[in-house]
C-alpha cells in the first residue's frame, strides 16, 4: 500500500480534470499529528474495512481560488460557497481513495463532508491511527490533504 | 426544442458545475431545475416537466438510491430517465442504481466532454 501516492493521484486527478490546474506536490508526511495552518477544513468520515477520516485543510486564499475556479467567478470571502466547494474536494478525493482501497481488496464507505472555518486545526483522537498527509501548492499558497485511518481487524 | 433537466446534489457548487458542464458540452436544455436531496427532487418532479435527471448518490435526508426506489413507485415519474453523477462508482452501488432504473453513471471528477459522451446519445 502506498497511501501517500494514492492521495497524490486522487487529488491531482481532480484538479487537472475539473480545474485544469497542475499542482506542485510535496513529499507525503507520515506520523504524529501537528497543528495545521488553515482557515477552512473540510472532512468526512470513512467506514467499512477501515475507520478514519479524510480532511482537506486550506488557507483562505487557496480555498477562495479553488472555489472561484469551480464557479468561474471571483470569490473574496469564506462564504457558504467556499465551504461547499472544499467539501466537494474532500468528497471527490475520498471517492478516488475508495477506488484505490478497492485495489487493496478493502471496501470503504464514505460519509457526507462537513466544513469548519477557523484559524488553526488539529484533528485529535483515533489512538493508533496511521496518519498520512500530503502538501500541495498552487497559486495562492499551500493546502494539505490528510488521511487518518485504522484498518479494522 | 430543448429538454428540461433536474440536477440533484447536496452541494450547490456541484450543481453549478454540472449545469455549466452541460452548457459547455453544447447540450440543449430549456430549463435546469435543482434539488439538494432526493426528497426535494421528488417534489420538483411532481410539479415540473422534466426530461432527464442527474443525481448524486451520497446525500442527506434521501440519498440517490432511495430516490430511485421511491421514484420507481410513482407512476407519473417512473419513466423519467436518471443518470447518477457521483464519486461512488463501485459496481455494487452502480449496479443497484441500474437495477432501480438508472440509465448510466458519470464519475466525479468529470469534464464537459465526459458528460456529453454519456448524455449526448440519449438526448439526440
Amino acid at each position: 500500500m502506498d497511501i501517500g501516492q494514492d492521495i497524490i493521484e486522487a487529488t491531482t486527478d481532480i484538479f487537472s480534470t475539473m480545474l485544469m490546474m497542475d499542482l506542485d506536490v510535496g513529499d507525503p508526511l507520515e506520523g504524529a499529528d501537528g497543528d495545521v495552518l488553515s482557515n477552512i477544513t473540510s472532512m468526512l468520515g470513512l467506514g467499512g474495512d477501515i475507520r478514519g477520516m479524510l480532511a482537506v485543510h486550506c488557507p483562505a486564499a487557496v480555498a477562495m481560488a479553488i472555489t472561484g475556479g469551480f464557479l468561474g467567478m471571483d470569490v473574496d470571502e469564506l462564504n457558504e460557497d467556499v465551504k461547499d466547494a472544499i467539501g466537494e474536494i474532500a468528497n471527490m478525493v475520498a471517492g478516488n481513495l475508495k477506488v484505490a482501497f478497492a485495489g487493496y481488496d478493502m471496501k470503504i464507505e464514505l460519509a457526507i463532508p462537513s466544513s469548519v472555518v477557523g484559524e488553526s486545526f488539529r484533528v485529535a483522537g483515533m489512538l493508533g491511527a496511521r496518519r498520512v498527509a500530503v502538501p500541495f501548492a498552487m497559486e495562492g499558497g499551500q493546502f494539505l490533504v490528510e488521511l487518518k485511518y485504522i484498518v479494522n481487524s | 426544442m430543448g429538454h428540461n433537466v433536474l440536477l440533484v446534489d447536496d452541494s450547490s457548487t456541484m450543481r453549478k458545475i454540472v449545469g455549466r458542464s452541460l452548457r459547455q458540452a453544447g447540450l440543449d436544455f430549456d430549463n435546469i431545475f435543482e434539488a439538494a436531496d432526493g426528497l426535494l427532487a421528488l417534489e420538483v418532479l411532481e410539479k415540473e416537466s422534466v426530461d432527464i435527471v442527474l443525481s448524486d448518490i451520497n446525500m442527506p435526508n434521501m440519498d440517490g438510491i432511495s430516490f430511485l426506489r421511491e421514484k420507481a413507485n410513482r407512476a407519473n415519474m417512473k419513466d423519467i430517465p436518471v443518470f447518477m453523477i457521483s464519486t461512488e462508482t463501485g459496481e455494487d452501488i452502480i449496479g443497484e442504481a441500474k437495477a432501480l432504473g438508472a440509465k448510466g453513471a458519470i464519475k466525479k471528477p468529470f469534464t464537459p466532454d465526459m458528460v456529453n459522451e454519456i448524455l449526448g446519445p440519449f438526448l439526440t
